[in-house]
């Protein structure tokens, strides 16, 4: 198997403009391109309003690119329709966000299983797998726990095995400890880290940390809207 | 289960706790509306039942009467309307205003006659015991059977005596001649639990009352019961076709008291639109609950849609809180309807006095009926409009895009 049939994700030419109040338009992304292969890490750096957060919404459906085209195992994906994106991110990705983005109504075992009933998979096994993963996590005795009886870092580790929970094929996470202390940043970016390389899945991690950026497979910086490889 | 359910079910019954703030004081809110507006027409019903009933029970169901003047020679049409099927039982009934004595103090009653040698009356004062410390068979041509709260007001019991003077006594008057009331002992207190007979009625026998009027062997109606399930507005058709000449009309108790049934039934179309307000500000606050959940939830509703949630889901989720919202509030409401009522009698001793409740609306007790379709109107109502109040943060909801919902501050 060559590289290119390993590419679960590839983005070509990506541009986006935005409008701006005064009538005119911002140009966030200019061309973009940028290739993720199967169960690797790749990070993405870059100043902040490089359009980082931008590409990583246009890669996964949520926004349309103004040109380019983005390729999911080879098929075009940025023309699907809303719908089948929504499918496609609920079966093969997983998103962690620097606001951890808990349901407060939900204890960490529910927030985890949420990922799976919205993906039409829950089930006892399912229950089981997502009980495993907060142990993974260290949260074992914290699975009853609501979210505001929870530290920020135990938190984005629900969110983590929230994310992993489905067995995604790629994790797409935005700062994911953008809002943790260093020594905290670093215990959840080792246990992420970890666990992505334990279960095959790979990884597109928006970070300003260059620490992190280098413990991934690949690192790649966005500047401009153009993203060059490091 | 769905998970657009699951997630609306958690926010109103978060996990750790039995109910939210929000859902409880939503589904109050909705309890409240409905007992209102079901209350209000259980116990309009209950007028309605109840005095329909009384009317009934106090008028007779049919009534024959002749412009208002004495009838005579009524043997062959007794004889005939006691042949029609339906009919129970026919009353030559003479009735009229008197001038009663009690202790030089008048009191101006209406006498009803009773007719002692039939035995028996097209009201049903045996079958009801409407008669209290005595017996109806106790009634002859000297003694009297005074409403029970007439008796009150004039301070009279059993066993006092009471004198009448009749209208037609001013004929006497005329014609130079003393007339000297009638002196009657009273043997017994008419309680009919219908305020307007039980303060202005009294019963005589027929004989006597027809010598007070001087009616000689006529009569001022022929009241007729009929059975219960028989209809009586057309059996009076009936009657009137195949009986009765002009000016001799049949009519029923409905029609004598069309005026007031109408009053009542429009009282309770007025009153629940009145009430239906409530329930549309409990749906209105709902509505401004929901709609701040979801700008609160702007991040949340994000992730569900990054992590695969279509719009018309997450939409779901809002709707469905109202829908929940309105369930449970029409069946806490119903419940709320049912205690209330079972327990209205120190609730309107407390809030109006049983004297209040018996001076406007003739009863000693608050009737109630309870119809189903009443409570299903009352619910339904309920469940659409709250269900309806979601629909708006539903929308607001459903349009946030994912991407732009992430970066919400």
């Amino acid at each position: 198997m060559n590289d290119f049939d390993d590419t679960i994700l590839r983005a070509e030419n990506i541009a986006k403009k935005f409008r701006s109040p005064d009538g005119g338009t911002i140009e966030v992304l200019r061309g973009a391109n940028l290739s993720v292969r199967r169960g690797e890490s790749v990070s993405l750096r870059g100043e902040s309003g490089a359009g980082k957060t931008t590409f990583l919404n246009i890669v996964a459906g949520l926004e349309s690119p103004t040109s380019g085209e983005i390729f999911w195992d080879g098929k075009r994906i940025d023309n699907l329709s809303n719908a089948k994106q929504a499918k496609l991110r609920s079966d093969f990705m997983g998103f962690v966000f620097q606001n951890y983005c808990l349901v407060p109504e939900l204890n960490a075992l529910e927030n985890v299983c949420l990922a799976s009933r919205i993906a039409g998979k829950f089930d006892s096994a399912a229950k089981a797998r997502a009980a495993e993963l907060l142990e993974k996590v260290g949260l074992k005795s914290r699975i009853k726990h609501l979210p505001s009886q929870m530290s920020g870092g135990e938190k984005q580790r629900v969110a983590v095995a929230r994310a992993i929970v489905n067995s995604p094929r790629i994790i797409l996470a935005d700062e994911p400890t953008g809002n943790l202390d260093e020594s905290t940043a670093n215990e959840v970016m080792d246990m992420f880290l970890n666990l992505c390389t334990e279960c095959g899945t790979a990884l597109l991690l928006i970070t300003h940390n260059p620490d992190f950026a280098k413990r991934t497979a690949r690192s790649v910086v966005m500047s401009r809207g153009e993203i060059a490889g490091v | 289960m769905k998970w657009w359910l699951y997630i609306a079910l958690k926010q109103l019954f978060p996990t750790g706790r039995v109910v939210s703030f929000f859902a409880a004081v939503s589904v109050l809110g909705v309890a409240l509306g409905v007992l209102g507006l079901f209350g209000t027409q259980s116990v309009m019903n209950g007028f309605h039942e109840q005095i329909g009933e009384k009317l009934r029970d106090t008028t007779g169901d049919i009534i024959i009467r002749q412009n208002g003047r004495a009838m005579f020679a009524l043997d062959q049409l007794i004889a005939d309307l006691k042949k029609t099927e339906g009919v129970k039982v026919v009353e030559k009934v003479a009735r009229g205003p008197v001038m009663m004595l009690v202790n030089n103090v008048p009191t101006f009653p209406v006498l009803r006659s009773y007719d002692t040698v039939a035995g028996e009356s097209a009201i049903p004062i045996a079958e009801k015991n409407f008669v209290k410390l005595g017996r109806i068979e106790n009634l002859d041509d000297d003694t009297i059977i005074v409403g029970q709260r007439l008796a009150f007001n004039a301070g009279i019991g059993v066993g006092d005596t009471v004198e009448i003077v009749s209208p037609t006594m001013l004929d006497k008057i005329k014609k130079d001649e003393v007339p000297m009331p009638v002196r009657l002992e009273v043997v017994g207190l008419l309680s009919t639990d219908y305020s307007e007979v039980d303060s202005n009625i009294a019963l005589v026998s027929l004989r006597r009352m027809r010598e007070l009027y001087g009616l000689g062997k006529g009569t001022h109606a022929l009241v007729l019961r009929t059975g219960k399930d028989v209809d009586c507005t057309k059996l009076a058709r009936e009657i009137q076709a195949n009986f009765l000449r002009y000016p001799m009309r049949a009519s029923t108790w409905l029609t004598s008291n069309e005026a007031f049934l109408r009053v009542i039934k429009m009282e309770k179309v007025m009153m629940s639109l009145i009430i239906v307000l409530i329930i549309l500000v409990a749906s209105f606050s709902i509505c401004i609950s929901l709609y701040t959940s979801v700008l609160r939830k702007t991040r949340e509703i994000g992730l569900t849609g990054a992590m695969g949630a279509r719009p018309w889901q997450i939409a779901a989720t809002y709707c469905f809180q109202g829908f929940l919202i309105g369930v449970f509030g029409a069946l806490a409401g119903l419940g709320l309807t049912w205690l209330v009522l079972t327990f209205r009698e120190p609730i309107v001793q407390l809030v109006v006095g049983r004297e209040s409740l018996i001076e406007f609306y003739h009863f000693a007790h608050l009737p109630v009926k309870y119809e189903l379709s009443d409570a299903l109107w009352a619910s339904g109502f309920s469940i659409v409009l709250c269900t309806l109040a979601g629909l708006l943060p539903a929308i607001r909801a459903a349009r946030l895009k994912a991407s732009e919902a992430m970066r919400n501050e």
